[in-house]
C-alpha cells in the first residue's frame, strides 16, 4: 500500500511541476513561461489544458480585444486574415440560406450576444431594444437592414419573426436530489475536495479558517531567514515538525475542534501513511487519490508550488532542513479533515466523509436543493428575496441542535425550482440581434427558416471564447507583425556597415555591443541618430563568460544563465597601488553595515536594544524621510555622496587568469580562466556578434542592470542573461580579457586580428536611469583618452534623449519635459522609494531581429525589439546561428511569455496590486498576512503591455533555418507549437518570409502603403503616449 | 497675554486638524460629483490631500517656532461648542510641549506618508477612496494631539477607528480582509465604550471634560472614583494601543496597502493609546492601581511583541510585532512614573518606524544576513516555540473571553426579536413573506398622501436605479454589482451577530458601577 502511493507520490511530483507556478524565491526571480508545464503541447491546446487544469483563461478577455478593435489598433483585414488562418471556423463556406460563415462570424467577434438576463425587462421597456436597432450596429449594416423604411416598420416585425421561429414556453426542470448529489461528489478528486464539497454547500470556505494556521507553521518552515525562531527539529521534514508541534497545542481546543483529540492519536508518524489514511477516512476510491491530491496542491498554488521548488532544489541558500511534497500534503490533509469534520459537524451534524453526507443529503433532498440554488455553481441567479429566505433557512439550521427537518425546506425549495425556469428567450434575442448585423429583415429571417436560423446560430455557437481568443490574438500579433515586416523590407539597405571590413574611413568610431535587452533598443538608437559614425551590437549580455563573481566586500554570486552553473571564480580586488584605500574603504563598509544591521535587525530584537536602536534610528530616519520626500533624486546623490566621503573609492582590478590548467567544474570552480580559454570566449563571442573585421579604435561592452528602492521583484528588471542580476562584471571581464596581448596573439592564430589600436572598455548601463558606469578606464592608452570622452559624452547625451523617450510612458510623469529635465526626472525615480514604477522593464517587449544591426539601423522600433547581433555572411552553413537560436530563443520566449499571460489574466497569472504586497519568508509576496503565495508579474510591470507571442525575426536563408529546425526539438517545440512566431528576413533583398505551424514558409506580401519617414526619433514620439508604429528616420549616409 | 506679541494668533491652530478634515471632505464631494475620479483626477486628490496636510506641517512648524521664542499659551479656547445648565462643552485646545510636540511628529509623518501615497496609489482603482481615509486619520490623529478636552478626543477617535476600518477593508473583493476590518472595528468599539464611560463619569463628578477640570477634579475626588474615570480611558488607550489582551485585532490588521499599514499599525495610531495616557498624568497619578494595571498590561504586551516577534515570517507582522512591544514599554514606563521618558520614546520610535514599514517592500534587499537565531533558551524549549508560533493563543482566548458570551446573548435576543417583537408589531413572518411572493400580490402598496409620495419616490429612485446599473446592459458592471452585492450580503451578516456586543460591554460596564 504504502510503497504503491510511494510511486503514485513520485509520478504526481513530477505532473505537480508542470501544473504549478515554478517560481524560484523571488530574489532569484528570472523570467519564465508561466505555462512552461504545457510547454511540450501546442499553443492553443496548451491553454485549454491549462483552463481545465487550473481555471484560468489563458485569452486577453473580449471586451479588451474589442477595445483595441475600435482604437484601430486590430483592423478589419487583420480580423480576416486571423479568421482565414483558423482552417475550423471554415470562413469561406456559405451557410444555408447563401449567408457566409465570415460575416456571421466577424459579428460574432465584434459584438456581445450575450442575453441581458438580468436586465431583459428593463431592456425591453425602456431601451426599447424591440424597437429600436441594436446601438452597436455600423451605419452600413444600418442601411442594409432599413433600407429606408422606418424602424417601427422593420424592428418589431423581425422580433416577431424571431420568435416566431424559435421560441418555446420556459420549462421548469424537476430537482433531482440524487442525480445531483451524485454528480457533485463525482467531482470529489477532480474538481473539488472537500473543502470544495462544503463552499458549495454552505457558502463557507474551510480553507479561510485554516489557511492563517497553516502558513504559520509552512511559512516558518520555508523561511529562509525572515525570522529568528524555528521548528526545534526540522530535520525530521515538515509534518513531523507540525505534529511535534501540534501534539499539545491547545490551538484546536480553544476553537472547539475536538475531533483534534482522537485525530492526534491515531495519527501514524510517517506523512506517507497519514496521506493513505486521511484518504481512506474520506472515503475516496483509491483510483481518485492522485487526483485528489493535485487539486489540493491547487488550491494553494503558491504555497504549493514553492514547496515543490524546494523539493528539487535541495540545500538552496544553505538552508539544510529537507522540503517534501509529501510532508506538505499530508499536514494539508489531515488539517482539511479536522477543520471539515468540525464544520460539518456543526452544519450537517454529521462526519465529513463522502458517505456521511451522501447519506445527510439523502435524507435532505430540499435542502440540498436550496443549498446548491445559493451556493453552488449557480450562485447568484437567485432573486433577492428568495435568497435571503433561503439564507435564513441555512443561519437558523446552523444554529440548532437537532437534525434538520427536510419539510421546513421544502417551500423554498418549490420557490427556487420555480424561479430558476428561464424563459426560451435567448435563442430569439440572439438570432434579432445577429440578424440586425447582417441585415437582415423580417422577411429575410422568414425565408431562412427554422433550419436556416438554427444554422446561423449554430454557427455564432462555434465561436467559443477559446476560438474568440485565439481569433482576436491572431488579429492582434498580424497587426504588429505587418508593421515590423514593413519597416524591415522598407530599411532594407538603408543601414550603414552592411558589409564589414573596408577602407578606414568608414571604420566606426567606436563600437558599443548592448545586451539584446527590448530596453536598449531606444538608446542605440539615439546614439546612432546622432552620431552617425557610431555602430551598435547585441548580444546576450553574460557576453559569453559564465563566472561565479565575489566584488569588493561583497558574496560571491552566479552570473550566467539560469540554466548554466558556473565553472570559474572571478575576485575583484583593489589595485596594488590602492592597497591601503582599500583597507580603509573595507572597514568602513563593514563598520557601516554591522550598524546597518544593528538598527534594522536590531529595532526588532530585545525590547531594551530595540528602544535604544529606533531612538537612534529616528535621529536618521528625521532628516532621511523629509529629503526623500522632497527630492528624492537629491537624497539618492546625498547618500551616495556620502557614502563615498566616507568609505572612499578605491580602485580596484579583477583577477582572472589561471596559471594553470586545473579542471573547472560547476562543484569545484577554479579560480580564472587559462589564456586559452580566455581566447576561446573571446573568440567565440565575437564569432557570434559577426565582429571579427573592421574594429574600431574603440569597443565598448555595455553591461546593464537595475536599481530601485522598495520593490520585491528587483531582479526581474535586471539582466536576464545574468540570472536577475548586473551584468556590469561580464562586461568588464570581457574587455580586459579581449585586451591582454596574450590572447590577442592566440586569436590571431585563429585569423582574428584584432588591430594593436583598438581598446576594449567596459561599462554598465543602469536602465532605471539612463547613466553609465565605466570600468578601469585609468588603464585606458593616452591616446583613446580623447575618444572615450567623446563618446562618454555621446552616451549622456543620449541617456537624456532616451530619458526623454522612455518618459511619455509613464503617465505620472509629464509629455513637455526637455531630455534634460527627463534625466532628472528618471534619476528621482531610481531614488524614489515611494515608486511602484521605478522603471517598466520589458513590458515593451514584442519582437526580437536576430541578425546585423544594418538592417534595423535606421528605423525606430519602439523599444519593443530584442536586437541580437549576428552576420549570416560569415556563417553560411548556420553552424552560429544553430546555438544562438538554441540560448536565446528560450529567453526571450520566457520573457515574452511571462509578459504574457501575467497581462491577460493578472489575477490568476500575475500577482495583483504591488501596493498590497508583504515579503514572506525572502521568498515571496503574499497580499496581507495570510494568503496564498503571489507568483507572475504584478499589476504595475504589465500595464502598458501588448500581450502577443514574440516575433522572432532570423536574417538568413529559408533553407538554413529550415535544416537547423528540423536538427533541434527544442526549437521544435517552441516555434511548432507556436510559443513563438518565426520569420526569416532574406540577407540580400527585402523579401521576408514567416513560418506558419503546420504549413511551413509563407512569403510575406509587402502591402501598398509607405512608411512615414521622419528626421529623428523625438520628433515621431513627440506628444504620443501610446505603442507607436515603426517609421524610418533620416539620417546622415556613413561615409 | 502670549498673544498679543506672537506674529500668528493660536486660535488658528484650530487649522491644523481643520485642514485635512476638509480635504478629506473636498475630496469626497469632488469624488462623488466629478473630477476627482479615476486617475485622471488623481492630480487634483493629491493636490488637495497633500496640500493640507503640507499647510498644517507648515503652521505647526511655525507655531512650535513661536512657542520657542514667546512661550507656551497652555489650554485654549475658541468657543463654546454647546452649552446646558451647568454643563459647557468648549471648543479647546490645549497647546503644551505635549501636544505641541506629538503634533508636530504626527503632521510630519503624515506628510511624508500622504506624498508616498501619491506614487505608490498612482493608478489604484481605490485611489480616492485611499486619500479620504488617510485625511480622516490625519485630521482625527491631529485632533488628539491638540484637544483641550476629552470629548474632542471622542471625536478623534471615532475618526481614526472609521478611517482604519476603510483602510484595513480596502481590498474589500478579498473575503479576509474585509473580516480583519470588521474585527479591528468591533475591538476599538470595546475603548470607545470605555471612552463613552469615563466621558459620562467626568461630566457627572466634574461638570466638565477640560484637561484642567480633569485634573484639578482628580486631586479633588476620592481614589475609587478617580479610579473608575482612569479606567474608562485606559480602556480605550489599552484597545487603540493594542495591548494584551486586545491585541489580535492589529495583528489582523495589515491586510491594507503599505502606506497605511506604516502610519496606523507602525508609526502614528499605535502611539495614540500612550498619547492619551500621557495626557491625563494629573489623573493618572492619583490612580495608582489602575496604573499598575496599565504597566502589568503592558509588561505582558512586551512579554507578547517580545517573544511572539522572534517567530513572524513576514515583514509587516515582524515590524508589528516589535512595535507593539515598543508601545508595551512605553505604557511600563509610564506606569512607573516616567511620562516624559514615555513621551520621547514614543516619538523617537515613531519616525523610526514610519520609515521601517514604508520601506517594507525593500526589507529583505535591506537585510545583510539573515536573521539572527533567536537566544538559546528560546529555542531550546518546543513548547516556547508553539507558543510564539501561535501568538500564545491571545485570540482563540479573548474570543472565548468576549465574544463567546456576546454571541449567545444575541442569540437569545434574536429569538425575542423574531418570536416577541416582531409579533407585537406586527411584522410578517418568514413563511408569510414566501405566501405573498406567491400569490402575484404587488409588492408595494401606497395608502394615503405619505403613502403615494413614498411609492412615488420609490418608483423614481427605481427608475434611476435603472437607468444607472441596468443602462450598461448587465454586463461588467452588473456582474461587479452583484458582487458587492454578495459583500454587502456577507458584511451584513457579519454585523448582524455582534451588534449586541456594544450592549453586552455597556451592561458589563454598568454592573461594575
Amino acid at each position: 500500500m504504502s510503497a504503491d502511493l510511494k510511486h503514485l507520490l513520485h509520478e504526481l511530483e513530477h505532473h505537480l511541476e508542470h501544473v504549478l507556478p515554478a517560481q524560484a524565491p523571488i530574489k532569484d526571480f528570472v523570467h519564465h513561461n508561466t505555462l512552461h508545464g504545457f510547454q511540450h503541447l501546442p499553443f492553443r491546446a496548451a491553454l485549454a489544458a491549462a483552463e481545465a487544469a487550473i481555471g484560468a483563461h489563458g485569452f486577453l478577455p473580449a471586451v479588451t480585444s474589442r477595445a483595441y478593435f475600435q482604437q484601430g489598433r486590430i483592423t478589419r483585414e487583420d480580423l480576416d486574415a486571423a479568421l482565414d488562418e483558423t482552417p475550423e471556423l471554415r470562413v469561406n463556406e456559405l451557410l444555408t440560406g447563401g449567408l457566409s460563415r465570415r460575416a456571421v462570424l466577424c459579428a460574432g467577434l465584434l459584438h456581445d450576444f450575450s442575453p441581458p438576463a438580468a436586465t431583459w425587462a428593463w431592456q425591453v421597456e425602456s431601451a426599447g431594444v424591440l424597437r429600436h436597432p441594436a446601438a452597436d450596429l455600423s451605419a452600413t449594416a444600418r442601411a442594409a437592414l432599413l433600407r429606408g423604411r422606418a424602424e417601427s416598420d422593420v424592428i418589431p416585425a423581425l422580433w416577431a419573426a424571431c420568435q416566431g421561429l424559435l421560441d418555446t414556453p420556459p420549462v421548469a426542470e424537476a430537482f433531482d436530489a440524487d442525480a445531483e448529489l451524485a454528480a457533485l461528489l463525482r467531482c470529489v478528486g477532480h474538481r473539488l475536495t472537500l473543502r470544495g464539497v462544503l463552499l458549495r454547500l454552505t457558502g463557507r470556505d474551510v480553507l479561510d479558517e485554516l489557511r492563517p494556521y497553516l502558513i504559520r507553521h509552512l511559512a516558518n518552515f520555508l523561511d529562509q531567514g525572515l525570522a529568528a525562531l524555528h521548528a526545534p527539529t526540522p530535520a525530521q521534514g515538515f509534518y513531523a515538525a507540525w505534529l511535534a508541534s501540534a501534539q499539545d497545542d491547545p490551538h484546536f481546543a480553544l476553537h472547539d475542534m475536538d475531533e483534534w483529540e482522537s485525530t492526534r492519536e491515531r495519527l501514524p508518524d510517517n506523512p506517507v501513511a497519514a496521506i493513505a489514511q486521511s484518504l481512506q477516512l474520506l472515503g475516496l476510491d483509491e483510483a481518485d487519490w492522485p487526483a485528489y491530491l493535485e487539486t489540493l496542491a491547487k488550491e494553494l498554488p503558491g504555497w504549493s508550488g514553492m514547496v515543490l521548488w524546494r523539493h528539487g532544489h535541495p540545500g538552496y541558500a544553505g538552508l539544510t532542513a529537507p522540503v517534501g511534497l509529501a510532508d506538505y500534503l499530508a499536514v494539508r490533509l489531515v488539517l482539511e479533515q479536522v477543520y471539515a469534520q468540525h464544520f460539518a459537524g456543526r452544519h450537517f451534524k454529521t462526519e465529513a466523509s463522502l458517505s456521511g453526507l451522501r447519506g445527510y443529503f439523502h435524507r435532505h433532498p430540499s435542502e440540498l436543493q436550496v443549498r446548491l440554488a445559493l451556493y453552488g455553481t449557480q450562485q447568484g441567479a437567485l432573486p433577492e428575496s428568495l435568497a435571503d429566505q433561503a439564507h435564513r433557512l441555512v443561519r437558523e439550521a446552523t444554529g440548532r441542535n437537532g437534525e434538520e427537518v427536510d419539510a421546513d425546506w421544502r417551500p423554498v425549495a418549490r420557490l427556487i425550482e420555480a424561479a430558476l425556469a428561464q424563459p426560451a428567450t435567448n435563442a430569439s434575442w440572439r438570432l434579432f440581434r445577429l440578424a440586425q448585423h447582417l441585415g437582415l429583415d423580417a422577411d429575410a429571417v422568414q425565408t431562412l427558416g427554422a433550419t436556416g436560423a438554427a444554422a446561423l446560430l449554430e454557427c455564432l455557437a462555434e465561436l467559443t471564447p477559446e476560438r474568440q481568443g485565439w481569433v482576436w490574438l491572431q488579429a492582434y500579433e498580424r497587426h504588429y507583425r505587418e508593421q515590423v515586416f514593413a519597416a524591415l523590407a522598407a530599411n532594407h539597405g538603408r543601414g550603414a556597415w552592411v558589409e564589414r571590413g573596408g577602407t578606414s574611413q568608414t571604420t566606426p568610431q567606436a563600437q558599443l555591443v548592448f545586451c539584446m535587452d527590448d530596453r536598449e533598443e531606444g538608446l542605440r538608437r539615439h546614439l546612432e541618430e546622432r552620431h552617425p559614425r557610431i555602430e551598435t551590437l547585441g548580444a546576450a549580455a553574460h557576453f559569453s563568460v559564465f563566472i561565479r563573481y565575489t566584488g569588493l566586500g561583497e558574496v560571491p554570486t552566479d552570473l550566467c544563465p539560469v540554466v548554466a552553473r558556473p565553472a570559474h571564480t572571478i575576485v575583484e580586488s583593489a589595485a596594488p597601488e590602492t592597497e591601503a584605500r582599500a583597507q580603509g574603504y573595507l572597514q568602513a563598509q563593514g563598520l557601516r553595515r554591522r550598524w546597518k544591521t544593528r538598527l534594522l535587525e536590531g529595532s526588532r530584537r530585545t525590547p531594551w536594544g530595540a528602544a535604544l536602536a529606533s531612538g537612534l534610528g529616528a535621529l536618521v530616519t528625521l532628516p532621511g524621510l523629509a529629503l526623500k520626500s522632497l527630492a528624492p533624486a537629491a537624497a539618492g546623490q546625498v547618500t551616495a555622496g556620502l557614502r563615498q566621503r566616507l568609505e572612499g573609492t578605491p580602485s580596484t582590478r579583477l583577477t582572472f587568469t589561471a596559471l594553470e590548467a586545473t579542471p573547472a567544474t560547476p562543484d569545484a570552480p577554479r579560480a580564472g580562466f587559462t589564456d586559452m580559454e580566455q581566447a576561446d570566449r573571446v573568440f567565440g563571442f565575437l564569432r557570434n556578434i559577426g565582429l571579427t573585421s573592421g574594429f574600431a579604435p574603440l569597443v565598448v561592452i555595455v553591461g546593464h542592470g537595475s536599481n530601485s528602492l522598495n520593490n520585491p521583484h528587483m531582479s526581474a528588471y535586471d539582466c536576464g542573461a545574468c540570472s536577475g542580476r548586473h551584468s556590469g562584471a561580464n562586461a568588464r571581464l570581457f574587455a580586459a580579457m579581449a585586451n591582454r596581448p596574450e590572447v590577442r596573439a592566440l586569436l590571431r592564430e585563429r585569423s582574428l586580428d584584432i588591430p594593436a589600436a583598438t581598446w576594449f572598455m567596459g561599462c554598465e548601463h543602469n536602465t532605471c536611469d539612463d547613466r553609465v558606469t565605466w570600468y578601469d578606464t585609468e588603464q585606458l592608452p593616452s591616446t583613446h583618452v580623447q575618444p572615450l570622452r567623446d563618446l562618454q559624452v555621446a552616451l549622456v547625451e543620449a541617456g537624456q534623449l532616451h530619458a526623454q523617450e522612455r518618459s511619455r510612458r509613464f503617465m505620472s510623469a509629464s509629455l513637455d519635459m526637455t531630455p534634460k529635465q527627463a534625466f532628472r526626472h528618471v534619476l528621482g525615480r531610481r531614488h524614489d522609494f515611494s515608486q511602484a514604477r521605478p522603471e517598466l522593464g520589458h513590458a515593451t517587449n514584442a519582437s526580437a531581429f536576430i541578425g546585423r544591426r544594418a538592417a534595423t539601423r535606421g528605423a525606430f522600433f519602439d523599444r519593443r525589439m530584442f536586437l541580437i547581433s549576428y552576420d549570416s555572411a560569415i556563417d553560411p552553413e548556420g553552424t552560429v546561428l544553430e546555438p544562438l537560436l538554441l540560448a536565446n530563443g528560450p529567453v526571450g520566449a520566457g520573457i515574452s511569455l511571462e509578459y504574457y499571460f501575467s497581462t491577460v489574466n493578472n489575477e490568476r497569472y500575475g500577482c495583483g496590486t504591488k501596493v498590497m504586497h508583504n515579503v514572506a519568508g525572502l521568498f515571496g509576496v503574499m497580499d496581507g498576512a495570510a494568503s496564498d503565495l503571489r507568483t507572475g508579474l504584478p499589476r504595475q510591470m504589465i500595464e502598458i503591455h501588448e500581450a502577443m507571442r514574440l516575433l522572432v525575426i532570423v536574417e538568413h536563408r529559408l533553407d538554413v533555418l529550415t535544416a537547423i529546425y528540423q536538427r533541434q526539438p527544442p526549437l521544435q517545440e517552441l516555434i511548432g507549437n507556436g510559443w513563438i512566431q518565426l520569420a526569416a528576413k532574406d540577407p540580400d533583398s527585402e523579401a521576408i518570409h514567416r513560418f506558419v505551424p503546420g504549413a511551413g514558409w509563407v512569403a510575406w506580401q509587402a502591402p501598398e502603403s509607405e512608411l512615414p519617414r521622419v528626421r529623428a526619433s523625438t520628433d515621431w514620439v513627440r506628444g504620443q503616449r501610446e505603442p507607436l508604429p515603426p517609421a524610418l528616420i533620416e539620417m546622415e549616409p556613413v561615409a | 497675554m502670549t498673544e498679543m506679541t506672537a506674529f500668528l494668533s493660536w486660535s488658528w491652530i484650530a487649522l491644523i486638524p481643520g485642514l485635512p478634515l476638509l480635504a478629506a471632505l473636498a475630496v469626497t464631494v469632488l469624488h462623488l460629483f466629478g473630477p476627482a475620479r479615476g486617475e485622471a483626477g488623481e492630480a487634483l486628490t493629491a493636490r488637495l490631500s497633500v496640500g493640507a496636510v503640507s499647510v498644517s506641517l507648515l503652521l505647526m512648524l511655525a507655531f512650535g517656532a513661536q512657542a520657542l521664542g514667546w512661550g507656551l499659551p497652555g489650554q485654549i479656547a475658541l468657543g463654546t461648542w454647546f452649552a446646558s445648565g451647568a454643563w459647557a462643552l468648549p471648543v479647546s485646545f490645549t497647546l503644551d510641549g505635549l501636544g505641541l510636540g506629538f503634533a508636530a511628529v504626527t503632521a510630519f509623518i503624515s506628510w511624508v506618508t500622504l506624498r508616498f501615497s501619491v506614487n505608490y496609489m498612482h493608478r489604484e482603482a481605490g485611489f480616492h477612496r485611499f486619500f479620504i481615509g488617510m485625511n480622516l486619520f490625519v485630521g482625527g490623529m491631529l485632533l488628539l494631539t491638540l484637544a483641550g478636552n476629552a470629548a474632542a478626543v471622542f471625536v478623534a477617535w471615532e475618526l481614526m477607528g472609521l478611517s482604519s476600518w476603510m483602510l484595513i477593508g480596502y481590498a474589500f473583493e478579498r473575503p479576509t480582509a474585509t473580516l480583519n476590518a470588521q474585527r479591528a472595528f468591533l475591538t476599538n468599539r470595546l475603548g470607545d465604550a470605555g471612552l463613552v464611560l469615563a466621558l459620562a463619569l467626568s461630566l457627572i463628578w466634574l461638570g466638565g471634560l477640560d484637561w484642567p477640570t480633569l485634573a484639578a477634579g482628580a486631586a479633588r475626588l476620592p481614589t475609587l472614583y478617580v479610579s473608575l474615570l482612569a479606567l474608562g480611558f485606559v480602556a480605550a488607550a489599552l484597545v487603540k494601543s493594542a495591548q494584551v489582551p486586545f491585541t489580535p485585532w492589529i495583528t489582523r490588521a495589515l491586510e491594507g496597502p503599505t502606506p497605511s499599514s506604516a502610519i496606523f499599525y507602525g508609526a502614528v495610531m499605535v502611539h495614540a493609546g500612550v498619547f492619551l495616557l500621557l495626557r491625563l498624568e494629573p489623573v493618572l497619578l492619583h490612580a495608582p492601581g489602575i496604573l499598575t494595571l496599565v504597566g502589568l498590561l503592558g509588561a505582558l504586551t512586551v512579554l507578547y511583541g517580545w517573544l511572539g516577534g522572534y517567530a513572524q515570517t513576514d515583514v509587516k507582522s515582524a515590524l508589528l510585532f516589535a512595535t507593539l512591544t515598543q508601545v508595551g514599554l512605553m505604557f511600563v514606563t509610564l506606569s512607573l512614573g516616567f511620562f516624559e521618558l514615555a513621551a520621547w520614546h514614543a516619538a523617537l520610535h515613531a519616525l523610526w518606524r514610519a520609515w521601517q514599514f514604508l520601506a517594507a517592500p525593500a526589507f529583505m534587499h535591506l537585510m545583510e544576513r539573515p536573521a539572527a537565531p533567536a537566544p538559546a533558551w528560546l529555542r531550546r524549549c518546543p513548547r516556547l516555540f508553539t507558543a510564539t508560533l501561535q501568538r500564545f493563543w491571545l485570540e482563540p482566548l479573548t474570543d472565548r473571553l468576549f465574544a463567546r458570551p456576546t454571541l449567545a446573548l444575541a442569540r437569545d435576543m434574536r429569538h425575542i426579536d423574531d418570536n416577541v417583537v416582531s409579533r407585537l408589531v406586527g411584522m410578517p413572518e418568514a413563511q408569510r413573506t414566501a405566501a405573498l411572493l406567491e400569490a402575484d400580490a404587488p409588492v408595494v402598496q401606497g395608502h394615503g398622501l405619505a403613502g403615494r409620495a413614498l411609492l412615488g419616490l420609490a418608483g423614481r429612485l427605481n427608475r434611476f436605479e435603472q437607468r444607472l446599473v441596468l443602462q450598461g446592459g448587465g454586463g461588467k458592471l452588473g456582474a461587479g454589482l452583484s458582487r458587492v452585492g454578495e459583500m454587502l450580503r456577507f458584511v451584513e451578516s457579519l454585523l448582524e451577530q455582534p451588534r449586541y456586543l456594544l450592549v453586552l460591554v455597556m451592561a458589563t460596564l454598568v454592573v461594575i458601577l
